[in-house]
């Protein structure tokens, strides 16, 4: 009995942050895979992608100049999703470009390039709303309100498998995905062919950050996912690196609240009988996960509002007299600020790293030895003027502190520089929510064009 | 009876997003041995992990053992949603710390 199988290569678990290694890629390119495909997006960075609509990465080019090149010389299909970190619209269209670009620059023979966007209206929530649809809260959100939309800057649906798919049959060699599931790219092209969608959406989850779900830890190296009718095999491409049921098993609960279910458009994948084994030295085979398709189907939205603009103050405290009086230190500044500016109108946050900086109130260490703290004053305020004036202030008023018993008279922190810095505009999450939809491929408009010579 | 730091017992422990309001920490061990050890011990438990980072019970969304790959996973809402003004850990992946010196029971 012939087996038939497809492999996948992945060499990024998020393209453009830092370039993916050439060594694996190459070593995993010369076995041949069936598709290669890339994530270059996440909601994890941030609100302030989407919302100010800007990339994170400056590799962008770079990562996608050799995925390209080495994926039209073999004439493998190529998939990228969620473009630019936000999957939006403007970010699909950059990569677009490039893609171009890039397919000249190389002399790349002809090729079709399909693309689609996620970017949603306000008009069309406002309506889904007003229909009396309910658009559920994920994660702890209430339940979207018109005045939420009203309120966001930028708005993308997540999509599944289906604009891929789509694009695949309109006979696509590279695709430019805007949002979608990090588990859509892998998914699609199995589940085009035929393969179980239970084990090919679980390939898509085990392979979305690469290198991650083989041990000892090291990013942006290649993994190859090969799916067959009964199982899914994971191998590493760089030498130093297995695939073992303790990693496999621990990336398929990765970024997940359960380990046992993951939401996708159109269904449920229930990994509730998933088996990992080792199959040899460096590979993982699993079996088990089942799809279980939903009678609604639900869409990821995900929108993001400006808050403010931002500064941010630096000043560092030595004295051992201050480090233990920290608190009343920075109630000294926040106090000054606001008998200058006010109560409201701005937002003041202090991070003090070598006491809670990272945890905040969930620090259980409350009692510190750091023999210096590094204070970080944030400012947020709606006009730049403001925010810097008042970050300003609260980083100085720091210097100034008056606290009874201070040996040192000639100031009270030390800095790296005597200005707040401006920081990219401070975002929020408005929407992180879920829409019933009609059809999974209402929101996703597919493109297909050509590129090459 | 002696005890043993959880950083000792664990081969990973770590803390990460999941999705934008939630973050999950997993700690997964070598063995079973060593992992049914750790579980029957409770040393980690949803009320000693509330305990160690000071929070309500409520917050907690999820605790779950995982006994296929010998891990605990539980996962907490955020206090507000990542990335906005004030966040001081984006991506969430530092929250695992104070799990390392958990003490553990044993001898």
């Amino acid at each position: 009995m012939s087996e038939r199988t497809m492999r996948i290569l992945i060499p990024t678990g998020h393209l453009g942050t830092v370039p993916f290694r050439s060594e694996s890629f190459y070593r995993g390119m010369e076995t041949r895979p069936d598709y290669v495909v890339a994530d270059a997006g996440s909601s994890d960075p941030g609100p302030v992608f989407l919302g100010a609509d800007i990339p994170l990465g400056f590799f962008e080019r770079d990562d996608l100049e050799r995925l390209l090149v080495a994926s039209r010389e073999q004439e493998i299909p190529m998939l990228v999703g969620s473009a630019g970190d936000s999957g939006a619209n403007s970010r699909v269209d950059l990569f677009v470009s490039i893609i171009k670009e890039l397919a000249e620059a190389h002399r790349i023979p002809k090729f079709k390039l399909g693309y689609f966007y996620s970017n949603m209206s306000k008009e069309y929530l406002r309506r889904k709303i007003e229909d009396g649809r309910v658009v559920e809260g994920l994660g702890g959100f209430p339940p979207l309100t018109v005045e939420e939309v009203e309120g966001t800057d930028q708005m993308v649906a997540v999509a599944g498998i289906h604009p891929f798919i789509k694009l695949l049959d309109m006979g696509a060699d590279v695709i430019i995905g805007g949002r979608c599931g990090d588990i859509a790219f892998t998914a699609a092209p199995a589940i085009r062919a035929g393969f179980p969608e239970g084990l090919a959406y679980h390939m898509g989850k085990m392979l979305e950050c690469a290198s991650l779900c083989a041990e000892p830890f090291m990013g942006k190296e290649t993994v190859i996912g090969t799916i067959s009718d009964d199982d899914i095999k994971l191998t590493p491409f760089h030498p130093d690196q297995r695939c073992t049921v303790a990693s496999a098993g621990a990336h398929s609960m990765y970024e997940r609240e359960s380990p046992f279910y993951e939401y996708a458009v159109g269904g449920l994948l229930d990994m509730t009988e998933c088996k990992f084994e080792q199959f040899d030295d460096r590979t993982c085979r699993i079996t088990g996960a089942k799809w279980v398709p939903s009678e609604e189907i639900r869409v990821k939205v995900e929108g993001s509002r400006k808050v403010g603009e931002r500064y941010i103050g630096l000043a560092a405290v030595r004295d051992p007299f201050l480090v233990q009086h920290i608190d009343e230190v920075i109630q000294w500044s926040r106090d000054s600020v606001a008998e200058s500016f006010g109560k409201t109108g701005y937002q003041l946050y202090f991070h003090v790293f070598g006491k809670n900086g990272v945890l905040k109130e969930m620090e259980p260490v409350k009692e510190i030895r750091s023999h210096e703290l590094c204070i970080v004053a944030e400012g947020v305020a709606p006009t730049g003027e403001l925010a810097e004036r008042i970050t300003d202030f609260a980083t100085r008023m720091m210097f100034f502190v008056r606290i009874p018993g201070v040996k040192g008279t000639a100031g009270a922190a030390a800095f790296i520089e005597k200005k707040p810095m401006r920081a990219i505009p401070a975002y929020e999450w408005s929407i992180n929510h879920t829409v019933p939809v009609d059809d999974p491929m209402e929101l996703f408009a597919v493109h297909l064009t050509e590129a090459g010579i | 009876m002696g005890t043993r730091k959880l950083s000792e017992l664990a081969k990973t422990i770590r803390s990460k997003n999941a999705g934008v309001n939630q973050i999950t920490f997993d700690i997964v061990f070598n063995d079973a041995q060593t992992y049914d050890r750790v579980k029957k011990s409770g040393a980690l438990t949803e009320a000693s992990v509330a305990k160690l980072y000071g929070m309500k019970p409520e917050r907690i969304s999820h605790f779950v053992e995982f006994d296929v790959i010998n891990a605990i996973k539980f996962t907490i809402y955020r206090t507000s949603p990542s990335g906005g003004p004030g966040e001081s850990d984006i991506l969430g992946c530092q929250q695992y710390g104070p799990l390392m010196d958990i003490e553990v029971p044993w001898e």
